[in-house]
C-alpha cells in the first residue's frame, strides 16, 4: 500500500523538482547567486 | 489539435521512461562493451579524497573506514580536504593525521565542495584519485573492485554502487528507494553500452591525468568529472561490486537533493555546451534521452493531462481516469509522507519560494 502511494508521489515530486529547477535557473539575475548552497547538501548530499 | 498534443506528450513521456530503457536494454545485449580488465593484479598508488564541511560526527568513522580498505598501506594516501568547517571537524582531522601517517589534511576557507576537491587533488600523490563523501560507509573490497575496471586503458573513471538502506538495513524498495534502483539499472545499462552519465559522489575513481580543476561553483562535480573523461575519449563505467551504503531519505528531503541536482544539470549545460554536440559527445543519445528528457517530461505531463481533458470519449476517457487515479495516489503519498514546510536549501531564501 505504501509503495502504491509513494511511487506516484515520488514521480510527481521529481517532475515538480524539474520544473522548479528551470524556474530557479531562469529566474536568477546572475548565475553567481545560483551557486550559493547549503554545505550539508553540497557535501555528501547528492547522488547524481 | 488536442489529439496531436496528447500523442506527442505521451510519446515523450513514454520514450523517456519506457522507450529509452527498452532501447538501452536491447543495445546492451546486442552491442555490449565489456570492460577488459588487466590479467594480473593492478596496484597503482591511490589518493582517496574526502572533501568535508562540518562533518565532526562522521569524519573519524569515515577515516577509519577508508584506512580499513583492502589495499597496501604504502600505496594508499587519504586526503581530507577541509572546507572551512565551523563545528570542530578540523580537530577531528588533525587527530586523525597524528594517529595515521597515511593521512594528509589540507585546509582552506569555505569555498564550496568543488574548491575543496581541487585542493585535495593538488595535495594528492597517487596515480588514481578516488573520491568519497564523508557520510557513506564503503565496503573494504570496494577500492580493489574500482581498480579492476580502471585497469582497462579505455576506462577513465569508475563509479561504485550506492545502496540506500531502510530502517531494517535492507535495500529500500519504497518510493525513493525504488526510484534510485530504477536509476541504477539505467546507469548499469549505459555503462554496458559505453559510459554512465554521472557517478555517485559516495565513491568513484578517476585516472589522475584526466582530472581538470573544477570551476569553484560547480554543483555537479560528480557529473562534470566523468563527462569530461568521456569527452576526452575514455569510458566511465559502473562497478556494482564497489559498494557504499547510505540511509534512504524521506521524499521531501530527496526533493531538495533532486532540485539541486536538476539545477546542476542546467549549470552543466551552461558550462559544457559541447554535450549537445553529437560529434563531440560520444554519449549524446544517452545524455539527451536520460538527462534532457527528464527536464522536459513535466511539461509533457501537463500537456498530456490538459489535452486529455479535451478528449473525453472511449480510450481517452479511460486514460483520463488512469491519469486522475495516478495523481490521486500521488496526493495520498504526499499526505502519508507528511511533508514539512522546510526551506529549499539549494537556493537563497526568498528567491525560489515553494
Amino acid at each position: 500500500m505504501k509503495r502504491l502511494l509513494f511511487l506516484p508521489y515520488t514521480f510527481v515530486l521529481m517532475n515538480w523538482a524539474a520544473m522548479k529547477a528551470l524556474y530557479c535557473f531562469l529566474g536568477r539575475r546572475s548565475l553567481d547567486s545560483l551557486w550559493s548552497e547549503s554545505p550539508a547538501v553540497a557535501h555528501g548530499g547528492r547522488r547524481s | 489539435m488536442a489529439k496531436a498534443i496528447f500523442w506527442l506528450s505521451f510519446a515523450l513521456v513514454a520514450y523517456v521512461y519506457v522507450g529509452y530503457p527498452a532501447l538501452l536494454w536491447a543495445w546492451s545485449r546486442l552491442r555490449p562493451r565489456p570492460v577488459r580488465r588487466a590479467a594480473g593484479v593492478w596496484e597503482p598508488t591511490v589518493s582517496l579524497i574526502l572533501a568535508v564541511h562540518n562533518e565532526r560526527e562522521t569524519l573519524a568513522r569515515k577515516i577509519e573506514n577508508c584506512l580499513a580498505l583492502d589495499y597496501p598501506a604504502d600505496k594508499l594516501q587519504v586526503v581530507v580536504s577541509l572546507d572551512g568547517s565551523t563545528d570542530g571537524t578540523a580537530a577531528v582531522a588533525e587527530a586523525g593525521r597524528l594517529q595515521y601517517p597515511g593521512l594528509t589534511v589540507v585546509e582552506g576557507g569555505h569555498r564550496g565542495k568543488a574548491a575543496a576537491i581541487n585542493r585535495g587533488v593538488a595535495a594528492a600523490t597517487g596515480d588514481v584519485l578516488v573520491f568519497c563523501d564523508a557520510r557513506q560507509r564503503v565496503d573494504p573490497d570496494a577500492l580493489r573492485a574500482l581498480l579492476e575496471d580502471l585497469s582497462d586503458p579505455a576506462v577513465g573513471a569508475v563509479t561504485g554502487e550506492l545502496l540506500l538502506l531502510d530502517a531494517a538495513d535492507r535495500e529500500a524498495a519504497d518510493g525513493v528507494g525504488l526510484y534510485w534502483r530504477y536509476e541504477k539499472a539505467l546507469r548499469a545499462m549505459e555503462s554496458t553500452v559505453h559510459s554512465t552519465l554521472g557517478v555517485t559522489g559516495a565513491l568513484y575513481a578517476l585516472r589522475r591525468e584526466l582530472f581538470v580543476p573544477l570551476p569553484e561553483r560547480t554543483i555537479l562535480d560528480d557529473m562534470m568529472v566523468p563527462l569530461r573523461a568521456v569527452l576526452a575519449g575514455r569510458r566511465t563505467v559502473f562497478e556494482p561490486r564497489a559498494r557504499a551504503y547510505d540511509a534512504v531519505c524521506p521524499p521531501d528531503q530527496e526533493f531538495r537533493r533532486k532540485l539541486r541536482t536538476l539545477v546542476g544539470n542546467f549549470q552543466l549545460l551552461h558550462v559544457m555546451p559541447e554535450l549537445l554536440d553529437p560529434k563531440r559527445n560520444p554519449v549524446f543519445l544517452q545524455y539527451v534521452s536520460h538527462k534532457l528528457g527528464r527536464l522536459l517530461v513535466p511539461y509533457a505531463l501537463i500537456a498530456l493531462f490538459a489535452s486529455n481533458l479535451l478528449l473525453r470519449d472511449g480510450f481517452y476517457l479511460a486514460f483520463l481516469g488512469c491519469q486522475s487515479l495516478w495523481y490521486l495516489l500521488a496526493a495520498g503519498g504526499a499526505v502519508l509522507s507528511r511533508r514539512p514546510a522546510a526551506p529549499i536549501e539549494v537556493l537563497q531564501e526568498g528567491e525560489c519560494p515553494r
